[in-house]
């Protein structure tokens, strides 16, 4: 078998770059890091037998003196890339959120975290997102992630904010986690501006009833649970994106100052995500408000289509809005 | 970036004699015992055993500028083992890297000159290991940045063979010998001593050599002690085409013979115990003048 035949194959034997391909999926994610890898020599690639998943294909075919495969060996891939960084290079680093995260904590916690290395780890796969089942679910890896000291956390929202993050963590000279949905095609072009900037949020709309905060695929889903909200209650609600979880804006403690009820949404466990900062934030700022969280109630899941699991873990955006009104109510979580 | 010069550019210190490489060994076995007296903490046996491997390396292997820790393309050590720092730092003060003075603080409250080496102390630390299993991983990056920016550096990395019981070292070894990094050297402390006692019965590792070269990796097995083997191992590691293991068999402890072959990990030095060693290192060898 030639090189090329044998490369061909490889692909077709890839589940997840089948299903983009049937969905036409353009690899935002992909585009944006070859795109800052030409502006910045420094940047190099790295990936752990999932190239095509995680769109590094791109990059691999332009850069390939640039490209790293180290195979399915992340803890090795992690300290790799903290050689690498000391040596002045940026590398980008990839697999599932599961294995870049859990799989490998004490090489990200001493080879990153620590030297404050220049690395950005990127996965995909978040939360619920899988038919592979608990193996490959990553609802803790905001919290492993965010309990390092001198970690960014940044979960985009969409195409746009996906391709403005890429650039943004590559000026920011320091470790990030960057948690993606990869684009499977069903993205929508309006669903996220390009106004991006780490550690800031975006208020999408504005409401005097309540506040969602939601990060990643919840803020979609946290706009349609507003919509919701007007439709049936007549409340108006303002939506909060907090791509950036780690550092929280603090800004949102005085946005949530103005209103009686807010609830938190991420598609992760309750315990240690965004609901867990916001919580943080509000109880040290003297933020005294109704609040509730919604994601992944500190259970495991199974594996499924991901409308599925959204609905039967209660991270729908009926389950988002009724939420609401129990906080708004008063009723026992 | 480094310039021509930068790459071409020799450490002023280059001792190829294996007679004063000895000295200085025995000369560092001396301070090993200096450091670890006054609080007891540190490890004796090891720093005593790997003394010849730190002689070879510091002064007359690595290329670097105790002046311009900084230099690009300079070579890297890494000591994956990081606990083993009464004699590296010992070596480092030697070579003047670091501040012989400060280093005398080892182990004190405050001191950078943590018993775990972290790059608190300076970039002589080129990266915080002891977490064992990882300086394999760092050195692999290390050396495949030298190769991408066509430096010269290369890349040195110590453990200890009870650290080979850590998975990502196998990880890191499969990678370096399929990709076939040759900039790289790792030099195995064999010393068969692990915090439970002997390797063999806690968990074998052997054959070192022979898992090595399964993995695609160049072998050379040494006596730990024997300063000109050492020396031209590493020699043909330098012109290999591939990844070099060098197996350096010590003896913990050696040096001082009431503490040679005690397979003692955290052995404390009561002050009688560092009196005799001092003693033992100075009327063995001939009794030369201490600093």
């Amino acid at each position: 078998m030639s090189e090329a035949d044998h490369r061909k194959s490889l692909e077709v034997a890839d589940f997840n770059a089948r299903n983009a391909a049937a969905a036409g999926a353009v690899k935002h994610y992909g585009e944006a890091l070859l795109e800052a890898a030409r502006r910045d020599d420094r940047i190099v690639c790295l990936t752990a037998d999932l190239t095509l998943s995680t769109e590094t294909d791109p990059f691999r075919d332009h850069l390939p003196g640039r490209f790293h495969q180290v195979g399915i060996a992340e803890a090795n891939m992690i300290g790799i890339a903290g050689g690498l960084a000391r040596s002045g290079e940026m590398p980008f680093v990839h697999s599932f959120c599961v294995f870049v995260t859990r799989r490998c904590y004490d090489q990200v916690a001493m080879q990153v975290a620590y030297p404050r290395a220049n690395v950005k780890i990127v996965g995909v796969i978040p939360g619920l997102t899988t038919m592979l089942g608990v193996s490959h679910q990553a609802i803790d890896d905001i919290a492993l992630m965010r309990a390092l000291p001198n970690m960014t956390v940044i979960e985009p929202s969409g195409p746009a904010q996906v391709r403005a993050a890429v650039a943004a963590i590559a000026e920011y000279d320091g470790p990030v986690y960057l948690r993606l949905k990869r684009a499977d095609g069903t993205e929508k072009p309006s669903e996220a501006s390009a106004d991006f900037r780490i550690g800031r949020m975006r208020v999408l709309q504005q409401g005097g009833d309540g506040l969602i905060v939601a990060c990643g695929m919840m803020v979609e889903i946290a706009l349609q649970a507003a919509e919701r909200l007007r439709n049936e209650d007549g409340k108006a609600v303002s939506v909060v994106d907090m791509a950036t979880i780690k550092p929280l804006d603090p800004a949102l403690a005085d946005l949530a100052r103005r209103v009686p009820v807010v609830v938190t949404a991420e598609n992760h466990s309750i315990v240690g995500g965004l609901g867990s900062a916001v919580a943080e934030l509000f109880l040290e700022r003297d933020v005294h408000v109704k609040f509730r969280r919604v994601g992944v109630r500190d259970t495991f899941a199974e594996g499924g289509t991901t409308p599925y699991l959204f609905e039967k873990y209660g991270l729908s955006a009926e389950a988002l809005a009724n939420a609401f009104q129990q906080a708004a109510r008063g009723a026992a979580v | 970036m480094s310039n021509v010069n930068s790459r071409d550019r020799q450490p002023a210190l280059r001792v190829r004699d294996p007679a004063q490489l000895a000295s200085i060994a025995r000369s560092l076995r001396r301070d090993v015992i200096d450091l670890v007296a006054p609080t007891g903490q540190g490890y004796v046996q090891q720093g005593l055993g790997a003394a010849d491997l730190f002689a070879v390396l510091y002064f007359a292997e690595l290329r670097l500028d105790p002046a311009d820790s900084d230099w690009p393309d300079r070579d890297r050590f890494l000591l994956s083992t990081a606990h083993n720092t009464a004699i590296f730092y010992a070596t480092l003060a030697a070579r003047g890297i670091v501040d012989p003075v400060a280093v005398r603080d080892y182990c004190r409250d405050g001191s950078p000159f943590e018993i775990n080496a972290s790059e608190r102390v300076g970039t002589a630390i080129e990266a915080t290991l002891g977490s064992l299993g990882q300086g394999l991983s760092v050195g692999i990056g290390m050396a495949l940045s030298a190769r991408r920016r066509l430096s010269p550096s290369r890349v040195y990395v110590v453990l200890g063979d009870g650290e080979l019981q850590e998975g990502q070292l196998w990880e890191a070894a499969l990678f370096a010998g399929s990709a076939g990094i040759s900039n790289l050297c790792l030099i195995v402390d064999d010393n068969r001593m692990q915090v439970e006692g002997h390797i063999d019965r806690v968990v074998s590792v052997a054959p070192i050599a022979g898992k090595f070269r399964a993995f695609g990796w160049a072998v050379e097995e040494v006596d730990g002690h024997d300063i000109p083997a050492l020396l031209a191992a590493l020699e043909r590691a330098r012109g290999c085409h591939k990844p070099t293991c060098l197996v350096a068999a010590t003896m913990a402890g050696k040096g001082v013979p009431s503490l040679e072959g005690l397979l003692a990990h955290n052995l404390k030095l009561p002050p009688e115990i560092a009196a005799e060693a001092l003693t033992a290192l100075d009327e063995t060898h001939g009794g030369e003048e201490r600093k």
